[in-house]
């Protein structure tokens, strides 16, 4: 298994926050984390990535236990990619992308012509090479979404971690970004993703960890999780998940948020 | 189709590759056009003269010619150059530590703790040359004194630093205002407000060789490490996630850039509006990467001032003070550059 956290506890100094948490992911798959806000999914990811100190249990990367690596031996085995954002210089997306490349050189150096090469490599990889020489501030989100995949790919990681990737992408770009996240796992790519829809986990996901309280409310493939029965205590809402064919025959999940028809609310 | 975005890519190194080597050009050129500048002017010949005479040159060359050039123009022009790039250099580095393009390195106290220093030497008749340890152990302090406090405090390592670096601020400007007020208006208030106006008037071979010092070791680290300052205008998480201490980054540019303002403000009183305009010009000419930019704004930053320099001392029969000067041709360039950059974005 190429990611195994264990019992793992943490937090901000004020008690933990994520109170024994277990799941696994292995190359080639997607584990969404679903959860209210507050659950404790952005802490698990700043557990993940050697953010937060980890106060119980363990994480493990390839069998070794995260905390036995350096910020720049981690960084090469997992990498972390935010939601799109507005650097303050305008740099070109080469730029960006060759940041990625920064725990492999001496603090005294700068990006050489095989980080640049690798940089390349990485867009190519995304089909966005043509973007190289653009500005990243003159990029759509959805475009700078990719950029900042390429970058995680260019730190040569095998483990990803995006916290609400789609979050503030519109409709077309977060289903072209979710598109993306499913071939960087059929390349062999660990994903590790949090989101607020349950319907990603369920069209894309290979393994769902649904979280409440800071605690795993249910592990397991999406189809045994993705269900009413596990959705509904956890979210304090009903919630129906149906199961359609679209046009192109394919099994498509979908949740739908209901309510008890010819309901006064007072 | 891949290749011709490589191709793009190298071009575009070459084309700023041109840029520096212009940059370095114009402050060579500056530099030895203002050898020319002052009240006895040194033709090109007299200067390459004057110099060879510590060669064991001893051909024909006015005696004065010997004295300006050793004694009154190299020691001027070498601290225009130095304050000038230490000025700029500390600006972009702040810039891009603090994730703010306005933000000067005073955010953190260094002038304010200087020119308290300074007042409180001259309040106590000190020799020039212990007004000049007293402003830089002030810039130093009030540095130190806001980097500790922020670390007691909750907040994020910036938002604490911008905090607590106001806080000395107004404390080291509250204190050198008391010492204005105590102090005698014929004479050491005078003085005083010389002192802050930032000149190069006073400036020999002594004082520009102590603070040379802290100058070029500042400028090294900066120099060494820029790339990495590209890293730190990332979000803290994000940069750490990329496999850098980000703290341990941050604490060595707040130390080499208060270094630079330090050692500037001790040697040229306060002289404004360079460490905020030059970054921004050299961004227009060389690029954003901090790899190019500092070089670029160590350069441009040089030559500005020299030039600046040339014209406080040249364009009226009495020297104008250098931090007025850099002003009133700064800022309407600055806001020209605004304007124009806005329209191309």
């Amino acid at each position: 298994m190429l990611l195994e956290v264990d019992q793992v506890r943490g937090g901000y100094g004020g008690g933990d926050v994520v109170k024994g948490v277990s799941c696994c992911a292995d190359a080639g798959e997607i584990l969404c984390l679903v959860g209210p806000n507050g659950c404790g999914k952005t802490t698990l990811f700043r557990l993940l990535l050697g953010i937060l100190p980890i106060t119980g249990g363990s994480i493990r990367l390839d069998g070794q236990d995260v905390r036995s690596f350096s910020p720049r031996e981690l960084a090469s085995r997992i990498a972390y990619i935010p939601q799109y954002h507005t650097p303050i210089f305008s740099y070109t997306v080469l730029d960006v992308v060759v940041m990625g490349r920064a725990a492999r050189f001496s603090a005294f150096e700068a990006p050489k012509a095989a980080d640049r090469e690798a940089a390349f490599a990485a867009l190519e990889k995304l089909n966005a090479a043509h973007l190289a020489n653009r500005k990243y501030t003159s990029l759509s989100g959805g475009q700078r979404q990719l950029i900042l995949i390429a970058r995680a790919i260019c730190q040569s990681a095998k483990v990803f971690v995006l916290d609400e990737p789609a979050a503030n992408l519109d409709y077309a770009n977060h289903q072209l970004l979710m598109e993306v996240i499913a071939d960087l796992a059929r390349k062999g790519y660990c994903v590790v993703m949090s989101t607020h829809s349950p319907e990603h986990p369920a069209s894309i996901g290979s393994r769902v960890l649904l979280m409440r309280d800071g605690q795993v409310a249910a592990f397991g493939p999406p189809e045994q999780v993705i269900t009413p029965e596990w959705l509904e205590p956890v979210y304090g809402i009903e919630i129906d998940v149906v199961t359609v064919r679209d046009r192109y025959d394919t099994r498509r999940t979908i949740c739908l948020p209901v309510r008890r028809p010819a309901q006064p609310l007072l | 189709m891949e290749l011709l975005h490589r191709e793009e890519e190298a071009r575009r190194r070459r084309y700023y590759r041109l840029i520096l080597l212009g940059l370095f050009l114009v402050l060579v050129g500056a530099m030895l056009l203002s050898f020319w500048v002052g009240y006895y002017p040194l033709t090109p010949l007299e200067v390459v003269r004057a110099f060879l005479t510590r060669l064991g040159y001893a051909g024909a060359l006015r005696p004065q010619a010997v004295t300006i050039f050793w004694n009154i123009r190299l020691p001027r022009i070498l601290s225009a150059v130095f304050i000038g790039a230490s000025l700029s250099v500390a600006g972009a580095t702040y810039q891009g530590m603090f994730r703010n393009p306005l933000v000067s390195p005073d955010i953190l106290g260094v002038s304010s703790g200087a020119s308290l220093g300074a007042a409180f030497a001259i309040l106590n008749g000190s020799p020039n040359w212990l007004i000049q340890l007293s402003a830089f152990t002030g810039g130093i302090a009030a540095v130190a004194f806001s980097y500790l406090i922020s670390r007691k405090s909750a907040h994020s390592q910036i938002l604490s630093l911008v905090l607590t670096g106001s806080m000395v601020m107004a404390l080291c400007n509250a204190g050198v205002t008391m010492i204005k007020y105590i102090s005698d208006p014929n004479d050491v208030l005078q003085q005083i407000t010389f002192w802050l106006m930032g000149s190069l008037t006073k400036t020999d071979m002594a004082s520009f060789r102590w603070s040379a010092i802290p100058m070029t070791v500042g400028l090294a680290i900066i120099l060494l490490l820029r790339w990495r300052i590209n890293l730190l205008t990332m979000e803290e998480e994000e940069a750490r996630t990329l496999g850098i201490n980000i703290r341990r980054y941050r604490l060595v540019f707040i130390i080499a850039s208060t270094l630079l303002s330090a050692a500037a403000v001790c040697l040229g009183g306060l002289i404004g509006w360079v460490r905020l305009m030059i970054p921004h010009m050299a961004r227009a000419l060389a690029g954003v990467d901090y790899n190019r930019l500092i070089p670029a704004s160590a350069m441009l930053g040089g030559a500005y001032l020299v030039l600046m320099d040339d014209i406080a001392r040249s364009i009226l029969s009495l020297e104008l003070p250098l931090g007025v000067v850099t002003s009133i041709m700064g800022a309407p360039f600055f806001v020209y550059l605004i304007i124009k950059r806005k329209e191309r974005d």
